[in-house]
């Protein structure tokens, strides 16, 4: 086998073109079990690039993911999902047409077959399970709301209560802060160490406060390669990650 | 919170007010055929066909999100299969171009039944065709487009081409299909020894058109339903979730196919013959059409519009034979200030809320553990 030891989900070498553009040229990516992996890097950096080739939605030209061990480089996206790893997406990708109590029903950990969704109802198990993820996302009285009428913010905790409800063994999470007030942004890091607990986590971002407060092991990807890696204090001293990533972001501050 | 969450559990049910509307309809529908005479039974009961046909493809294009002009063809495939049924039983008497194959065989120079003809002169295999043959075309093609990387515009794009190749080659058969003018001066449809007069057919139509639209209900209403209209809002999003959006698309697909499959197997007795008219892109269009003006997703929208559509058009025709340019204009209006069909002016509440004191009771125990 040609996973690492212990990694759960283990990605090899992967490259990724778009139409002549490469996006990824190479990547190596571990995750344990229970482990916190937080990406960080600069604008079209590829960090986006990289889940999407997890998920199996970026076309992969080279290289392998393994998850648990097993090839699934080439396995299609509900395939993957099945397997036990799901996704959040940068820009909430949620029904909006749909309410917020629907949204976490189809995100329900399930069989998901034609018939099997047929015949499903919507036991009292269910109902509990869904009622305690609303309540976990702090959206119980907005359960009913179409989706439409929420905030940016509100709307990233849906898709966060779609991934608590998939309950996958790997998930992925692509900049869950966007949008979100200090104090939500906070109660969102203690929710991903709550999940981490019992799950493999990956993690983008930008923000440095959240990174630190959630940080165990950080990577940095730069124009499709991975720069560095270490802890959050190893990154932050790193002159290159300094020079093409963290000064910037200072400057901008300023 | 607890009335919030006894909201969501609505959507399961049918509304008492729409309960009490729909069984006053169904009963206005019931008594229509005894004051109303056969020209206006006849009539509805077409119409009403025409109206499930434009439910099978609401479920597809309303709910799913695939907008499809080849119901026309699944329609004409169960006419067809009902066709040859009601063509071989013609009684001898009725038979008088001399021979025991269908006349427009004979003209054409067959000299016998051919052999994947010949099984549909049995009652039993020719309703069972009538709904497996659509199914299993439209199930051999879904198979294959939504399995492809092909989607949304495309597909429609296929589908027309479907209808037109389809039209084309039941148009140069002459010898199987009869050509341009179909299976024609077709035999009454008899059921146990005895001809079954139009009231009777009004009867199984009625009933075939209740029973369907009460299972859509129940479907659309169902987990299943909620997962075809999130495809409908996005398809890729459900796939990282774990469904295989193909297989739910494939059987929407075949589902659709085998109820317009009945529809026009029902319509052949009423119309008395079939013909690759059906087929075409023109009648696809008009299935759009109720869909389109009775309001996507409404399910009771496109029965309602192929029959207010219907009756006008039985009214107008005796003043002008302009009737596409009224359906045009008619479409345009609809389009422009009633995007969401006719369905769209009733009164929201009838179709959503209603407060039903024992789920509200049932979920506030759901909060209590929560
Ligand atoms: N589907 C696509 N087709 C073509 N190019 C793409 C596609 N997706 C991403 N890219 C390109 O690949 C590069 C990496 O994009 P990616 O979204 O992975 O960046 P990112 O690190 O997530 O950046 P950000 O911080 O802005 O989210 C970018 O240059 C982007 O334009
Ligand atoms: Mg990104």
């Amino acid at each position: 086998m040609m996973n690492s030891q212990g990694s759960v989900l283990s990605v090899k070498d992967l490259k990724v073109v778009f139409s002549g553009f490469k996006a990824l040229k190479g990547v190596n990516l571990e995750v344990g079990k229970n482990e916190i992996v937080t990406i960080i890097g600069p604008n079209g950096a590829g960090k986006s690039t990289l889940l999407d080739a997890i998920v199996g939605k970026s076309p992969v030209a080279s290289g392998h993911v393994y998850y648990q061990g097993q090839d699934i480089t080439n396995k299609s996206s509900h395939e993957i999902a099945r397997m036990g790893i799901g996704r959040k997406f940068q820009n909430p990708n949620v029904y909006n047409e749909l309410s917020v109590f629907d949204n976490i029903l189809l995100a329900l950990k399930g069989t998901h077959g034609v018939f099997s969704s047929i015949r499903a109802k919507l036991t009292a198990a269910k109902k509990d399970k869904i009622i305690s993820v609303l309540d976990r996302i702090g959206l119980l009285e907005q359960g009913y709301a179409k989706v439409s009428s929420l905030s940016h913010g509100q709307k990233q905790w849906v898709e966060i209560g779609m991934v608590l409800a998939q309950d996958p063994a790997v998930v992925l999470l692509d900049e869950p802060t966007a949008g979100m007030t200090a104090d939500e942004t906070y109660a969102t890091g203690e929710i991903i160490k709550t999940i981490a607990t019992s799950h493999s986590v990956v993690v983008i971002e930008h923000d440095m406060e959240f990174v630190k407060q959630i940080a165990q092991r950080l990577v940095v990807l730069h124009q499709g390669e991975k720069l560095t890696e270490g802890s959050v204090a190893e990154v932050q001293s790193n002159p290159k990650v300094i020079e093409v990533y963290l000064g910037r972001e200072q400057i901008n501050a300023a | 919170m607890a009335q919030a969450l006894g909201q969501i559990q609505q959507s399961n049910f049918v509304p008492k007010k729409w309960q009490i509307i729909n069984l006053a309809v169904l009963l206005v529908l019931i008594i229509f055929p005894f004051v109303a005479g056969t020209f206006q039974t006849n009539l509805m009961a077409k119409l009403l066909l025409f109206g499930i046909l434009g439910v099978s493809l609401d479920l597809v294009w309303g709910f799913t999100g695939i907008l499809s002009f080849a119901h026309g063809v699944f329609f004409t495939l169960g006419g067809y299969a009902m066709a040859y049924y009601l063509k071989l039983n013609l009684s001898a008497t009725a038979n008088n171009y001399g021979g025991n194959i269908p006349d427009f065989m004979v003209w054409n120079g067959l000299k016998e039944l051919p052999w994947f003809i010949a099984p549909l002169q049995f009652f039993p295999i020719a309703v069972i065709a009538m709904v497996v043959i659509p199914a299993g075309f439209a199930y051999a093609i879904g198979s294959f487009i939504f399995r492809s990387k092909v989607s949304g515009v495309y597909i429609t794009v296929i589908t027309l081409a479907i209808a037109s190749a389809l039209t084309t080659f039941f148009v140069s058969q002459q010898a199987y299909t009869g050509g341009t003018n179909g299976i024609t001066d077709v035999s009454k449809l008899m059921l146990f020894g005895m001809v079954v007069p139009p009231i009777g057919i009004y009867f199984i139509i009625l009933a075939f058109a209740a029973l369907t639209l009460a299972g859509s209900w129940w479907l659309t209403k169902s987990n299943f339903g909620l997962i075809l209209r999130s495809i409908k809002e996005n398809e890729q999003r459900i796939s990282y979730l774990g469904y295989d959006v193909a297989s739910f698309k494939i059987f929407i697909w075949t589902l659709s196919a085998g109820i317009a499959g009945i529809c026009g197997g029902l319509f052949v007795p009423l119309n008395n013959f079939i013909s690759p008219v059906y087929l075409g892109v023109a009648f696809g269009t008009q299935v759009v059409i109720w869909v389109a003006v009775g309001g996507r997703g409404t399910l009771f929208g496109p029965i309602i519009a192929a029959i207010l559509l219907g009756q006008l058009q039985n009214s107008v025709d005796r003043i002008t034979q302009d009737w596409q340019l009224i359906v045009g204009i008619i479409l345009m209006l609809v389009v422009l200030f009633l995007p969401d069909g006719l369905m769209s002016l009733l009164p929201k509440k009838l179709l959503t809320s209603s407060s039903n004191k024992k789920l509200l009771a049932s979920s506030s125990d759901q909060l209590e553990k929560a």
